[in-house]
């Protein structure tokens, strides 16, 4: 037991070691990755310790101090309740986290079982597929988020459903893309000739194999969805102010903008920026690393 | 293949594709599992229109049966009454079309303009400092929210600078609209000689479209810069390097053999720009058919959401036709086929 112990702490070494040297080598080829990595981590610790980073609580109306400009006390000023910008900016970044991720994992639920199963058959089912993928196209994905969030009812839930099924569809297209080329692999053909059924054809030996495309993608998709949900509470559907979410506290500051009192939605809105930012310089680096063929583009 | 025989397969490809559509915006209105009637007419509909509706719409007949009667209003040209307007959806979208597409086609064109030369610039120079620095600034471009640009647009040049009108509308409250020509202020006013309500549109043009032309630029930096390196690693420029021809002569081949990838990516991202450009009127007070629909989705006006979300796939649709067209004429070789 003892030296299995010790066996396993010395791989992990080896481990954490060539990790750190992936990450250092990383670097050097896309240092923008790394600094998108940087911001997401940021943002995933103010949501994380939010509670503990906050310096005031973020729904805490307060009449003596509405629309205070930046100060010592408000660093970020006080919005139209007297409430501190700061903490809510914080705690913004909990709905930012806690949208992004639930749809890229709706989107690659659904997404990725289907491409796989439409690369690996072809014939009428793959065309039938790709079709219905591709109808999405007509439809600006933004517009057609809102509508349909907006004729399902616009719970926090049905945000997260519905935009990880209108995402679904680009994971489909590149799973199948990837399957279609490793189909008529000895690999794939040995698994069927030994009598694997079709399932285990599919998730086991396909799934690793065509999945680095998909999982290139996440980081782009969960921009795409911190995105769509902030534009749903800016236009007041669903999360509705005083809820501390960038969208909506920017629909807040609107107002005030013109007015001069530029703290209440300028603060939110750069947040939003850097977040959104963040994924998708993470994801650039990561389509460059994963994605097979701008790889050999790059190159 | 004649240009008008592409054209005649082109649209019957695109009948499948108009089903799909349609089918799309009349189960949106079901999706809720709510009472798709209560949704259509809207919180002031009285009981006799809500009957009326219920009898239109067939609701008591299966779900086909009430499909076909949707297809059958919609070539009839009826697909509602918009219970805000209190007017036929058809005629309040139609009557916006223009008013959205002065906005949209300005903004793309400057967007295009600064767009596929930095694009262009950026493949040129690949992995030099010039391209790092046009990634990063089309990144950034792709990262801002539509609206919080227009918002950040407007407080700075409209109340830090003064340099421009609040963005309330398409011309100045105080100056009476040009007669409807083109439904173009601007192209209105100059063409009737109204200067004072040319000059108006025009400043009230001014800040719209530069976030438009922003968000349609850092994608189409993005896309020319990736056919333009294509295209460079291609056999055909290799060899022209490697014959010795000046750089010069190298680039317009380059420049030549990207303009139609290019001009067929501008086109089809119009389509996603219908979207976004929403947004913008929507900050803006534009009036567009972008707020109407807005408008219509914030307050559950589902008749004219369903026009909208139809007129923009319909949008779509024709642009991808004219977008086949224009690479037909551009480069008959792809008619071969």
């Amino acid at each position: 037991m003892a030296d299995l112990a010790i066996g396993s702490a010395a791989q992990n070494k080896s481990a954490i070691d060539k990790a750190w040297g992936r990450i250092v080598g990383l670097s050097k080829r896309s240092p923008t990755s790394v600094i998108g990595f940087g911001i997401i981590l940021f943002f995933g610790f103010l949501a994380l310790f939010a509670p503990l980073v906050m310096p005031y609580d973020p729904v805490q109306a307060n009449p003596d101090l509405i629309l205070q400009g930046p100060s010592a006390a408000h660093w970020f000023g006080t919005d139209g309740n007297g409430m501190d910008v700061l903490s809510r900016v914080i705690y913004g970044s909990r709905f930012a986290f806690g949208i992004a991720i639930p749809v890229v994992i709706v989107a690659l639920a659904l997404g990725v079982p289907i491409g796989l199963y439409a690369g690996y058959k072809g014939g009428n089912i793959d065309e039938i597929i790709m079709r219905v993928v591709d109808a999405f196209r007509v439809f600006p994905s933004i517009i057609l988020a809102l509508a349909v969030v907006a004729a399902a009812g616009p719970s926090l839930l049905n945000v997260v459903l519905v935009i990880g099924i209108l995402d679904a569809p680009i994971f489909v297209r590149v799973v199948r893309a990837e399957v279609l080329a490793l189909r008529s692999s000895n690999f794939v053909e040995a698994g069927v000739i030994v009598g694997n059924p079709t399932r285990r054809i599919l998730f086991v030996h396909l799934l690793p194999n065509a999945i680095s495309g998909a999982m290139a993608q996440t980081a782009v998709r969960g921009a795409w969805a911190v995105r769509i949900s902030a534009t749903l509470a800016f236009l007041g559907i669903g999360i509705q102010p005083p809820t501390p979410e960038w969208g909506a506290m920017i629909r807040q500051g609107a107002e005030f903008m013109v007015n001069g009192q530029w703290w209440v939605g300028i603060f939110p809105g750069v947040a939003l920026i850097l977040m959104v930012l963040g994924l998708n310089m993470f994801g650039d680096g990561l389509q460059d690393l994963l994605d097979p063929k701008r790889r050999s583009a790059g190159k | 293949m004649t240009l008008r025989a592409m054209l005649m397969r082109r649209l019957v490809l695109a009948l499948p594709l108009l089903l799909g559509i349609l089918f799309f915006t009349f189960m949106l209105v079901r999706l809720g599992g709510q009472d798709p009637v209560g949704l259509l007419a809207g919180p002031t509909a009285t009981t006799e229109e809500i009957e009326i509706i219920r009898n239109e719409l067939g609701l008591d007949k299966p779900l086909f049966t009430q499909f076909a009667i949707y297809i059958e209003n919609v070539f009839q040209g009826d697909i509602g009454r918009s219970w805000i307007s209190n007017r036929s959806v058809l005629h309040d979208i139609l009557e916006r079309i223009p008013i959205t597409l002065e906005l949209l086609l300005w903004g793309v064109a400057i967007g295009a303009l600064i767009g596929v030369p930095i694009g262009l610039r950026a493949a040129f120079r690949h992995d030099k400092l010039f391209d790092h620095i046009s990634r990063s600034v089309s990144l950034l471009g792709f990262s801002i929210p539509t609206y919080f640009l227009g918002l950040l647009l407007l407080f700075v040049f409209f109340f830090l600078l003064g340099w421009a009108p609040p963005g309330l509308g398409r011309i100045s409250l105080l100056i009476s609209p040009p007669p409807t020509i083109t439904g173009s202020y601007l192209i209105d006013s100059l063409l009737t000689g109204n200067f004072d309500a040319a000059g108006s549109a025009f400043s009230q043009l001014v800040l719209p479209v530069i976030s438009v032309a922003i968000i349609s630029a850092a994608p189409i930096v993005k896309h020319t810069r990736a056919i333009a390196l294509e295209v460079i690693g291609s056999d055909f420029v290799r060899f022209a390097r490697a014959s010795g021809l000046p750089t010069e002569r190298v680039r317009r081949i380059v420049l030549k053999n990207s303009s139609t990838p290019v001009t067929t990516f501008i086109g089809t991202e119009l389509t996603g720009l219908v979207g976004s450009v929403s947004l913008i009127e929507y900050v803006f007070a534009w009036g567009g058919v972008g707020q109407y629909g807005l408008n219509a989705i914030i307050r559950g006006d589902f008749a004219a959401v369903q026009g909208y979300v139809l007129f923009l796939a319909l949008f779509s649709l024709l642009v991808f036709i004219i977008v086949d067209l224009l690479v037909l004429v551009l480069e008959p070789r792809a008619g071969a086929e």
